[in-house]
């Protein structure tokens, strides 16, 4: 299992439209990936989970990619986080 | 714009417990009179917000409602058919009302009860009088015309036999026979009879002699208690024959046995000692009025208009009838102490018409105001002044002063005043008090009945300019303003929340239907497809398949029976689960910005809603103003993962 720290950079958070295509780049790998921020954690591929955690700017939250492709999966996603979000 | 008087009655029915929850319903020129049997059913709030309705009350058992002339029969015929009620008169309204209410009520409203309908014939008789007395001022020779020995006559009916009427309209409150209450009214100013008002120390009626018993021979003309009375000896007899006496004989015992022995009672008992009686209340009510100095006419003047707020003010008519035939007066001086209260509450009244912002207000304050002018003074204390009390004290202050005044000023008459018996009272050249030549009439009416004309502007003047700068004083603008804009934004979402329901009740039409089933339209508008949606986030599908609302209303109802699995922290958006279903509701593009502004969520995650509920209340002007697209997106967001997903 591969974990990374985050801080949101994008002003309005993880709302609908960065969720959705966070979504939609996670679906490219078969690795489960969890977000989790505070006590709270989430199956990102749930979008309406995603939305309702309410991850704002400024907010740091832990992710794990865990699965037979997880090394490559995580630094694609690490690095989508830091060109989208 | 024309009120929907079928929704009006329909809002009506619903804020009552059904037309089930109604016992009798009946309408008067302005109100919607209803007897309810479940008063806890009954959302008052609710009712004064439905359009139509002016305001509301509680009064002598009855809910009234505020609707307006013209307008109430309408909105009655529709309530008729909406709730299946029958129709009531009037009266079966005050009878249904009547059996709520303690005894001691019972008793005073009698008298109104009684005097409401023959209003009319005294009204006329009284204006009549009024203008042929004028006349014969005017112009001396009219005085000794034909005319007016005609229209003297024509104009002295109702009064001169008042006790006719009187024991007609009583029968009919009692529940007695009409024809035979009419029977104990003729009877009392039969003209067998010598005139109650001859009668002089030197002219005394002759008696007959029953045995140990003694009748005067004499009338009851201007008496009004007595054949109330004697009516209601009358009615109860009746019934109770009428329960007693068997059926084939019925026809010609029950209303002979009835009339004989009522005739016995009233003029040996009843007759004898209750105009004595009566005699003492209206020398009482004399005494309040001139011998006080003033302050029992102050004390009228502010006490007034409570007998209004509870319908007791029409028992004064008793007195005001007897101050006119009285031989010491011959003036209705009560009348100027009603007109100051009434007035009053016309000036109290104007004053939150010319103040207030809140249009409703004003539109019922207005014509209240001219209404009560006139001396019609419910729609104004109901309406307006009782409901917010200051407007209603400063009435009872304006009044007071008024009636002090109008007590206490005498003037020199110009002409000879006599009682409706046709007895000199004053002689021209003497000094008399303010008063009227009839009853039933006051404020600007008055004008036609009143004995100085100039004097009674001054009272008018007093009583309403008193009132009106009371309220203007003790009625501060600023809470008024935060109250009414608070009432008004209420009224917005309220109504957002209405036409919702109505949206929601409504059929609507599957926007998204799929293998786990159907995503009703949740929001009013112009369906287009999601690829129109002028966001390409939404439009290019990343957040799944679904279609677009060009909204028409500002609200989003449920699609479904589910379960809200998010809520945007800036209230534009929510999340819907159901059934495998994930369905994202997102009002307006990039409306994230606005921060919640414009924005109601009225649900939280994890609550379970049905369909058709209200989920979000949002303002289409305010998203346009903020420079943003108001289109909602409605969005399956795991479309990828169900079967037969078909969109618009």
């Amino acid at each position: 299992m591969k974990t990374f720290n985050y801080t949101i950079t994008d002003p309005v958070g993880i709302h609908a439209r960065p969720a959705g295509i966070l979504v939609k780049e996670i679906k490219k790998y078969d690795s489960a990936v969890t977000v989790t921020k505070g006590e709270k954690s989430v199956n990102a591929l749930k979008l309406m989970a995603l939305m309702g955690m309410g991850i704002k700017q400024g907010d740091t939250i832990t992710v794990s990619v865990d699965g037979a492709d997880e090394d490559n999966a995580a630094a694609e996603i690490e690095n989508f986080f830091k060109n989208n979000l | 714009m024309a009120l929907d008087y079928r929704k009006c009655a329909e809002e009506i029915s619903a804020n009552i417990g059904g037309g089930a929850n109604v016992i009798s319903a009946a309408h008067c020129a302005t109100r919607l009179r209803l007897v309810i049997a479940d008063n806890g059913k009954v959302n008052k709030k609710a009712l004064e917000n439905v359009d139509g309705v002016k305001g509301m009350f509680e009064s002598n058992g009855q809910l009234q409602l505020i609707i307006g002339t013209g307008t109430v029969n309408k909105v009655y015929d529709e309530f008729l058919k909406v709730t299946g009620a029958s129709a009531a008169s009037k009266d079966d309204v005050k009878k249904a009302a009547a059996s709520k209410m303690p005894l001691w009520k019972k008793i005073l409203k009698t008298p109104g009860d009684i005097f409401v309908p023959i209003l009319p014939a005294i009204v006329a008789s009284g204006l009549m009088m009024g203008l042929v007395e004028a006349l014969a001022k005017a112009i001396p020779s009219f005085a000794s015309s034909g005319w007016f020995g005609f229209l003297d006559m024509v104009a002295n009916t109702a009064f001169a036999l008042l006790p006719v009427l009187v024991a007609i309209s009583a029968a009919r409150v009692f529940g007695g026979n009409v024809f035979l209450g009419a029977v104990i009214g003729i009877m009392m100013v039969h003209p067998a009879l010598m005139n109650a008002w001859t009668v002089t120390p030197s002219n005394q009626p002759a008696v007959w002699t029953l045995g140990f018993l003694k009748i005067a021979q004499v009338g009851y003309q201007g008496h009004v208690i007595p054949v109330i009375l004697a009516v209601f000896v009358m009615s109860s007899l009746e019934k109770r024959l009428h329960k007693i006496v068997p059926e084939m004989i019925d026809l010609f015992v029950t209303p002979l046995v009835t009339v004989l022995l009522t005739a016995f009672a009233t003029f040996i008992v009843i007759g004898p000692v209750f105009s004595v009686l009566e005699n003492w209340v209206l020398a009482g009510a004399q005494w309040l009025v001139t011998s006080t100095g003033g302050i029992g006419a102050l004390l009228m003047g502010a006490l007034y208009p409570f007998t209004v707020v509870m319908g007791l003010h029409h028992m004064y008519n008793v007195i005001e009838a007897g101050m006119l035939s009285s031989a010491t007066l011959g003036l209705n001086i009560w009348m100027p102490i009603a007109t100051a209260a009434n007035f009053a509450q016309f000036g109290a009244c104007l004053a939150v018409a010319i103040k207030c912002r809140n249009a409703k207000l004003k539109s019922v304050a207005l014509p209240s105001s001219l209404s009560a002018s006139l001396g019609i003074t419910e729609p104004a204390i109901f309406g307006v002044n009782f409901r917010f009390m200051k407007p209603f004290i400063a009435g009872v202050i304006g009044g007071a002063a008024g009636a002090l005044f109008g007590s206490l000023v005498r003037f020199t008459t110009s002409t000879d005043i006599y009682n409706t018996a046709g007895a000199l009272v004053y002689s021209a050249g003497q000094k008399v008090p303010l008063g009227a030549t009839t009853y039933g009439v006051t404020g600007i009416p008055g004008l036609l009945a009143i004995n100085n004309i100039p004097l009674y502007c001054m009272l008018l003047l007093i009583s309403a300019g008193i009132a009106f700068a009371v309220a203007s004083v003790i009625w501060k603008e600023e809470t008024e303003e935060e109250t009414t804009e608070k009432t008004e934004g209420k009224n917005e979402e309220k109504s957002g929340v209405n036409e919702a329901e109505e949206f929601a009740s409504a059929v609507r039409p599957a926007v998204i239907t799929c293998a786990n089933g159907k995503v009703l339209q949740p929001v009013k508008g112009k369906v287009i497809p999601r690829e129109n949606i002028p966001d390409e986030t939404f439009s290019g599908g990343v957040l799944g398949d679904g279609v677009g609302i060009q909204p028409e209303a500002g609200f989003v109802v449920a699609p479904f029976n589910g379960k809200v699995s998010s809520v945007a922290e800036s209230q534009h958006a929510v999340g819907l689960e159901a059934n495998g279903m994930e369905l994202l509701i997102h009002v307006g593009v990039d409306t994230v910005n606005m921060n919640g502004d414009g924005f109601t969520c009225l649900v939280k995650e994890g609550d379970e809603v049905k369909s058709g509920q209200t989920l979000i209340l949002f303002d289409i002007e305010k998203i346009k103003a903020a420079g943003y697209n108001e289109t909602v997106a409605v969005l399956l967001t795991n479309s990828d993962d169900l079967n037969d997903v078909v969109c618009g």
